[in-house]
């Protein structure tokens, strides 16, 4: 009688110490081509198709790994990437139990990847950013199946939340620094904006900025602190640019931040081809200090001869900062860094990954472009780092009056 | 505003009329003063207006983004007899913030009289379920019905009844379109191609009432009304359940996800020995959710109950059974009647499995419960035959944080002063 109890309580304990070895480190593991399952109503699945353009939420259950989460919430999401035929989603484990958490995390994103052929440029990309020091949300790829059935290759992206602001900012004592003011940049298709003052009126901020954190403070403790920002940005004297701009952004990380998002070639991020777009931005905990954050950089490695300075006069922001001396030299050290830090890792990092979603990729017949667009997306793609090392390496040259490196034109 | 205002005012003035307007008119053809404005053709020919308006001045705490000034409901209808076999009515509701416009149709039915024993009734009118749903909204005790009234009773529908008084025991039995107006499907779009998408019918309802506590010895509580309802209908697939909804009208319970039969139960009590007057009910109802799971399978019942119990007492001393019938109207030298009321009732949703983890997704197995509970504290003053001041108290209380009008408060005081005008 004992031998069969001792069994299973082995048995269970094996178990247990299996769901306590995965964390969310584990789910976003790069290296791992991840499956997860959504089972959800069929009514549902065909409806949330239709509708791929609306952000309504409908009740799912999650597999991963052999774990299941039920009744989590599901919604469509993306603005240009939106697709009836291979929706992106939001995965929210809290949308219907306030508390229900799944490996520490409260949501997370499955990025279709409709508009990258190669389906590694935002997943790379992100890897660089983190490897540069700069707050990113952890991806890996995966292969989603929808009520049984293989829906394609999707980026598995960590939510830019407070769970994240936490593993990001880490702690002061037990204080763990996740609850400054998070605002996601909200894209105003046909009102591109450079970070131009546009008055006193917050409501002009509150457009751009969406809150995700701290919702229901009073709205002047919210935009307030932005509309300052923007202002000061603005109306600063060249001599009081720097005193009086940088207790309200860390202008060192957001000189960090361009570069490296230069360096990537990335044409739609913060100094985009129609405007700011594609970030978070976070005021951190009792501070009136701003950050931001990367978010969706699927634009990413548009060409390998991508200026180094594009419109950087364009935006009020970037402009000014690189008026500054110490701030245009840290740029161009950030970019020579950039460079340095490539030279032994992106070129591998984006084999490897082409070689791990491979196979998922070719056999998803939902997305938007052909095997052999897909194949020459990819070529290209890994002709990218070498070119563009060479080509950053020259410019910083040229503009910082250094030596030359050997291959410049 | 203003022309609502005006029609307001001139349903006023007739309920005002001089007191020898109060006088019978029975008799008499011609445009005549029949406790309404009346046409009489004959002796059973008549053509009745008909006509209410309720206005309110209301206030909350917390504030809960209501108006302070409501119209609740402004109608105009006639009504009539077609010989003496046949009686009839049409209402229709009149709205519009600034112009004044014709809005839903409410009660438009002919019914055949002949007998009592059975008559037949047909149009559009209320379903048998509910005996506070099934009271007009003039002889209400309170400002508002009780949330289960407004939640879990089907309301109006167009149908064919057939009802009777046999005595000790009243029937009432019929068969309708949809399932009552109260239930409309929010969601239709999961019907197939050529079906009826709006329905969810058809319906049957039936409700047996009678004395039967006079076959008990139980003393002056052998006067008392008792009755039983039942309702069965089939609810297309969609998130088209019945719903919880504050006195306010606020969701605490949204629709979830149903699919199949459709079922109420009821109970009514009503007792109104003297110038006291005790009514309670009982309701629930059972809607089946048949492959609505996340993977298609079947989930539990989902059940909505409701009950309250109310007691009024005129001060005055009036007879509750004749409760509009001041003994001293106000503008014939009395102060009318005056009626004290309490009312304490709940309503709450939940599912029939409670396995598991409760989810608020609306296909979920096992719901998190939520509920309201209300107190209603009420003084009405009957100034005439056809108008009323009601005034009323109450504090409402939700069981769930998460879902409530201003979260996380779960309980709210709100109060108004109300002009019934009823003719």
């Amino acid at each position: 009688m004992l031998k069969p109890f001792c069994v299973a309580v082995v048995f269970v304990l094996g178990l247990s110490t299996t769901a306590a070895a995965q964390t969310s480190d584990d789910f976003f593991n790069p290296t791992v081509l991840q499956r997860v399952e959504l089972w959800l109503n069929d009514a549902d699945w065909a409806k949330l198709k239709a509708a791929f353009q609306e952000n309504t939420y409908y009740p799912a259950d999650v597999v991963w790994n052999g774990q299941t989460v039920r009744n989590v919430g599901i919604r469509s999401r993306g603005l240009g990437s939106r697709s009836a035929t291979k929706p992106g989603l939001r995965v929210d484990f809290d949308r219907y139990s306030s508390g229900q958490q799944f490996l520490g995390l409260k949501s997370f994103v499955l990025d279709n990847l409709t508009q990258d052929p190669t389906g590694v440029k935002e997943t790379v990309a992100m890897r660089f950013f983190a490897r540069l020091g700069i707050p990113a949300p952890r991806e890996t790829h995966v292969q989603l199946y929808v009520n049984g059935t293989y829906t394609g290759l999707y980026g598995l992206v960590e939510s830019v939340d407070k769970t994240m602001m936490g593993r990001v900012f880490g702690s002061i004592g037990d204080n763990v620094q996740n609850d400054g003011y998070l605002f996601e940049y909200n894209y105003l298709l046909g009102n591109p904006w450079r970070f131009l003052y546009e008055g006193p009126d917050l409501a002009r901020y509150k457009a751009r900025f969406d809150i995700k954190t701290n919702e229901s403070h009073a709205e002047s403790l919210i935009w307030g602190p932005i509309e300052e920002l923007v202002r000061l940005v603005n109306t600063s004297s060249a001599n009081g640019f720097e005193a009086s701009v940088a207790p309200r952004l860390d202008l060192a990380a957001f000189v960090r931040y361009i570069a490296v998002q230069n360096f990537v070639a990335q044409n739609d991020g913060f100094t985009g081809y129609d405007g700011m777009n594609n970030f978070y931005f976070y005021r951190l905990e009792n501070s009136t200090s701003h950050v931001l954050i990367a978010w969706d950089e699927d634009n990413a490695f548009l060409q390998p001869d991508f200026g180094i300075t594009t419109r950087t006069e364009e935006n009020v922001l970037t402009r000014r900062v690189l008026e500054t001396g110490s701030f245009r030299t840290l740029y161009f050290g950030v970019l020579s860094e950039a460079a340095s830090s490539a030279a032994d890792w992106l070129r591998q990092e984006m084999q490897r990954q082409l070689d791990m979603i491979n196979t998922a990729m070719t056999t998803d017949t939902l997305k938007p472009y052909s095997n052999a667009e897909h194949q020459a997306a990819r070529e290209m793609l890994l002709a990218f780092p070498d070119a563009r090392i060479t080509y950053v390496r020259c410019e910083v040259a040229k503009q910082t009056g250094a030596t030359r490196p050997a291959g410049c034109q | 505003m203003k022309r609502i205002c005006v029609a307001v005012s001139i349903l006023f003035s007739l309920a005002a009329l001089p007191a020898q307007a109060q006088d019978n008119n029975a008799d008499k053809r011609g445009m005549v003063w029949n406790d309404r404005p009346s046409i009489v053709f004959g002796e059973d020919l008549s053509v009745d207006l008909t006509g209410r308006a309720l206005l309110e001045w209301r206030k909350f705490d917390p504030a809960i983004g209501e108006e302070v000034f409501h119209l609740r409901t402004l109608r105009i209808g006639l009504k009539g007899e077609l010989t003496r076999h046949f009686d009839w009515e049409i209402e229709r509701e009149i709205s519009g913030a600034d112009t004044i416009q014709f809005g839903e149709w409410k009660d438009v039915y002919l019914e055949w009289t002949t007998f009592d024993a059975l008559r037949i009734r047909g149009g559009r009118f209320k379903v048998p379920f509910g005996l506070e749903q099934n009271t007009g909204v003039g002889n209400l005790d309170f400002a508002y019905r009780a949330l289960g009234s407004t939640a879990l009773t089907p309301g109006r529908d167009r149908g064919v009844m057939v009802f009777g008084d046999l005595g000790r025991v009243n029937y009432e039995a019929g068969v309708f379109d949809d399932d009552g107006d109260i239930a409309e499907s929010n969601e239709p779009q999961f019907a197939a191609e050529g079906e009826d998408l709006a329905s969810v019918g058809p319906s049957f309802a039936a409700r047996l009432t009678g004395d039967l506590f006079r076959l008990l010895p139980v003393g002056r509580l052998q006067s008392a009304n008792v009755g039983v309802a039942y309702t069965n209908s089939r609810v297309p697939e969609g998130l088209n359940s019945l719903r919880g909804e504050g006195l306010w009208g606020d969701d605490f319970f949204q629709r979830v996800y149903v699919k199949g039969r459709r079922q109420r139960f009821g109970a009514q009590f009503d007792w109104t020995p003297g110038p006291v007057g005790v009514r309670a009910e009982w309701m629930q109802s059972r809607e089946q959710r048949q492959e609505q799971s996340n993977r298609n399978e079947n989930l539990s019942d989902f059940i909505g109950t409701a009950w309250y119990v109310a007691s009024t007492w005129f001060v005055t001393g009036e007879d509750k059974d004749d409760s509009i019938n001041a003994r001293r109207p106000l503008f014939r030298g009395g102060i009318g009647a005056i009626e004290l009321a309490v009312r304490y009732e709940g309503l709450g949703f939940d599912s029939a499995s409670k396995t598991g983890t409760a989810f608020t997704n609306p296909r979920a197995d096992n719901q998190v419960p939520n509920s309201d509970k209300a107190l209603t504290f009420g003084l009405n003053w009957t100034t005439t035959k056809w108008s009323r001041i009601v005034l009323n108290a109450i504090r409402e209380h939700f069981e769930d944080e998460t879902r409530v009008p201003e979260p996380p408060t779960t309980s709210y005081w709100s109060g108004l002063v109300r002009l019934n005008i009823v003719f």
